[in-house]
């Protein structure tokens, strides 16, 4: 089922057309990666679902209707420029943003309590914001939007800036998040983050959709046809294989002929009496793809 | 929709915050503290000039044509002071100081037999100067006077002293003593009374035209106070959003309407309360004020009283609506004052036409700025206390609802200035772009 809707999304600022025709869905209970480049539209098509800018046209549809005032207090936003009220406590800034949401000011004070725990700084809850170090204030940060359980939860750039123990802290809530079937869009430039932890990507370019699916289905899609092979002896030459590649002992990277499947490849490897331990399709980083798409649109 | 919960977070939010902040409680307990000592530098040395008034003033007197038959130091009369004045002066705790001030004649003339004399005297600084009256002065009345080659502001008191002696003595033995005594004080304690355009005859002594025009006045000046300083909270705290990078959290939040109507009610409450605490504090130094005016018969203008907390929070809603949307839309602090800067000297227009108001409270100017929202509170309040009897109740009726459809709207407007102010960055918005966020909706 689908929690949020994009339809047909156009956003321009003056002559700049920032989204042309933006179209695609989040499912729910997933975490979804919004990749592109620097400008590419990902901070306007976010605000838009915020409704912290209109669009010029289109819908915007989540929890299954058009987007109302009221469903912003069962979502959540970490926005890329952020920042808190730095005169006051970390307890009185978390206790405001999860009364904003919706929670009552003493459920919002036990909740801020209990988050601030979970990221693992329950001594800051007296400091004043400004004493925080910038690690320190992002996760206070995360803490403030998760706090409040969000259904949908937008998170731009949330691990930028902290060490790699803090980003695995991260991940995991997310992780956490999502077996309990919440939904939470990443906008991230770390791939291995997509990798590790999106079901589903969007890329967007230039103000446009040009990679949309599950992260499976876009690796093998714009994946080269390549395939490793792990096994003993002397690989026979087939006509299916295009060229080989050792990698190291036993280990082959296989370029296949055109027109030529995987399982095609490894039935006439295995007809002409190759030994094979292991066969599996090579998939490409989300990295290759990104800058792939993005040169080939630059071109 | 303007949801309230989510307004009265922001309001709640933003008067703790603003309440706790150290500024706030300086100015507020601290500003009253601040005026008593600047009070108390004041009247130390005004204390000490009191006190060297009170001292004898010696003047000499060189009388050529013995017309004022002075035998000795002669006394000038006493000084009578108005009754209502004299009420006045007491009902603020000064009238016996001020009475006695007036009331003490501490000027006494000392006769010289030739201006030799008298000249010697001054040079040496026993009389603060002496008076010759030459000898045409039956005829052309002209008496000249002598003073050190200083400046002091009571020569002019010993002039007017110096009239009341002369005038005592020349008639003195020559008209019967009823007589002299009005030529000496010819108006003796006036008693003033009003007719209004009813015909009611009403107490016209200075106390109850103090008190007519007290009552707006304090309306206007307080408003004023509230509408700037609450607009110096608003711009601080829009600034330190807009430099916290904190505005896209609260618009994901709770839209630009609930957000500004909560900053205003938060921040302008903190105002209001900042102005209560001095006002407390004023009234607790003049406490008396109340039962006197209460008992004196002078006629409280109760329905300007009762007009003015209401009017007071409508317009203070309407201005503090532009002053924040237009003040957001600055890139800095001072842009955003700048900007706001429009709607405080509109707020100040009524105080600046005043002296017209006052003359003419039904009047051309003031029935049309009754019906403009930026004024209307101010005149009203005017009206009906300066001249109730003629202020319709159509006209209050009426202009209230000018006032808060007017307040609608500039909230409505505001917001959306607002929303445009909290998501530019860098420069100021251009017009054009103003106007084209805006009317998205």
């Amino acid at each position: 089922m689908a929690i949020l809707a994009f339809r047909d999304l156009v956003k321009s600022y003056g002559q700049t057309l920032a989204l042309c025709g933006v179209t695609f869905e989040v499912q729910s209970g997933e975490i979804f990666g919004l990749l592109g480049p620097n400008g590419a539209g990902k901070s306007t098509l976010i605000r838009i679902l915020m409704d912290i800018i209109r669009p010029d046209s289109g819908e915007v549809c989540v929890f299954g209707e058009p987007r109302r005032r009221e469903h912003l207090d069962r979502m959540g936003y970490l926005p890329e420029e952020r920042g808190i009220y730095t005169k006051l406590t970390v307890l009185d800034v978390m206790t405001y943003f999860g009364t904003l949401k919706g929670l009552t000011r003493a459920g919002a004070r036990q909740r801020a309590a209990e988050w601030l725990e979970r990221v693992e700084l329950p001594q800051v809850s007296t400091w004043k914001v400004d004493r925080l170090s910038k690690g320190m204030s992002q996760k206070v940060q995360i803490a403030s939007v998760l706090m409040s359980d969000p259904e949908l939860c937008v998170l731009d750039e949330p691990t930028t800036g902290l060490d790699p123990v803090n980003v695995r802290m991260v991940q995991d809530l997310l992780l956490e998040r999502r077996q309990r079937g919440r939904t939470t869009i990443l906008s991230t430039h770390h791939m291995n983050q997509v990798e590790a932890l999106c079901d589903g990507v969007a890329l967007i370019n230039k103000g446009r959709l040009v990679v949309y699916g599950t992260v499976d289905e876009v690796r093998r899609r714009h994946s080269l046809p390549e395939v490793r092979v792990y096994g003993s002896g002397i690989l026979p030459p087939v006509p299916e294989i295009s060229d080989v590649v050792d990698e190291a002992a036993g280990v082959w990277r296989l370029m296949l002929s055109d027109g030529t499947g995987p399982a095609d490849a490894l039935t006439a490897l295995v007809r002409a009496g190759a030994r094979i331990d292991r066969y599996e399709p090579m998939l490409a980083p989300m990295e290759d793809i990104f800058l792939r798409v993005v040169r080939e649109e630059a071109a | 929709m303007t949801r309230w919960h989510k307004v009265r977070t922001v309001a709640t939010f933003e008067f703790l915050t603003a309440v706790k902040r150290p500024g706030y409680l300086i100015a507020t307990f601290g500003m009253p503290l601040f005026v008593a000592a600047y009070g108390a530098v004041v009247a130390i040395p005004a204390y000490f000039a009191a006190q060297k008034d009170k001292a004898e003033a010696l003047y000499g007197v060189v009388d050529r044509v013995a017309v004022l038959a002075l035998d000795g130091d002669a006394a000038a009369p006493t000084i009578q002071i108005p009754e209502d004045v004299r009420d006045t002066l007491e009902s603020v705790g000064q009238g016996a100081a001020l009475a006695k001030a007036l009331e003490d004649s501490n000027f006494v003339f000392r006769p010289f037999d030739s201006e030799a004399t008298a000249r010697s005297a001054l040079v040496g600084r026993e009389i603060q100067g002496y008076f010759v009256l030459g000898e045409d002065y039956m005829t052309t009345g002209r008496v000249d006077m002598y003073a050190p080659d200083t400046i002091s502001l009571s020569r002019g008191d010993s002039r007017g002293a110096f009239a009341n002696l002369v005038r005592e003595r020349l008639a003195n033995g020559r008209v019967e003593p009823g007589l002299a005594a009005r030529l000496i004080s010819p108006v003796k304690d006036p008693r003033r009374y009003s007719i209004t355009r009813t015909g009611e005859v009403t107490d016209g002594g200075q106390a109850a035209s103090a008190v007519r025009l007290a009552v707006p006045l304090v309306f206007i000046v307080l408003f004023l106070m509230s509408v700037l300083m609450t607009a110096g909270y608003l711009m601080q705290g829009t600034a330190t959003e807009k430099e916290n990078k904190v505005v896209d959290v609260l618009l994901a939040s709770a839209n630009p309407d609930e957000i500004l109507s909560g900053k205003l009610l938060g921040l302008g409450g903190a105002g209001l309360l900042q102005i209560g605490v001095w006002l407390l504090m004023a009234l607790g130094t003049a406490i008396g004020v109340v039962p006197l005016l209460l008992t004196s018969g002078i006629q409280i203008p109760w329905l300007a009283v009762a007009l003015a907390v209401p009017l007071f929070l409508i317009a203070f809603l309407f201005f503090g609506s532009l002053i924040l949307g237009t003040g957001s839309l600055g890139s800095n602090i001072r842009e955003a004052q700048q900007l706001a800067m429009v709607w405080s000297l509109t707020a100040a227009v009524p105080l600046m036409l005043m002296s017209v108001l006052i003359s003419e409270p039904h009047g051309t100017t003031a029935k049309v700025m009754t019906w403009i929202p930026f004024s209307s509170g101010s005149i009203i309040m005017l009206r009906a206390s300066m001249d109730p009897d003629f202020l319709a109740w159509w006209e209050i009726a009426g202009s209230i609802l000018v006032l808060i459809g007017s307040t609608w709207l500039a909230i409505k407007l505001g917001a959306r200035l607002f929303r445009v102010g909290l998501l530019s960055s860098g420069a100021r918005p251009s017009l054009r772009e103003i106007i084209r966020q805006a009317r998205l909706t």
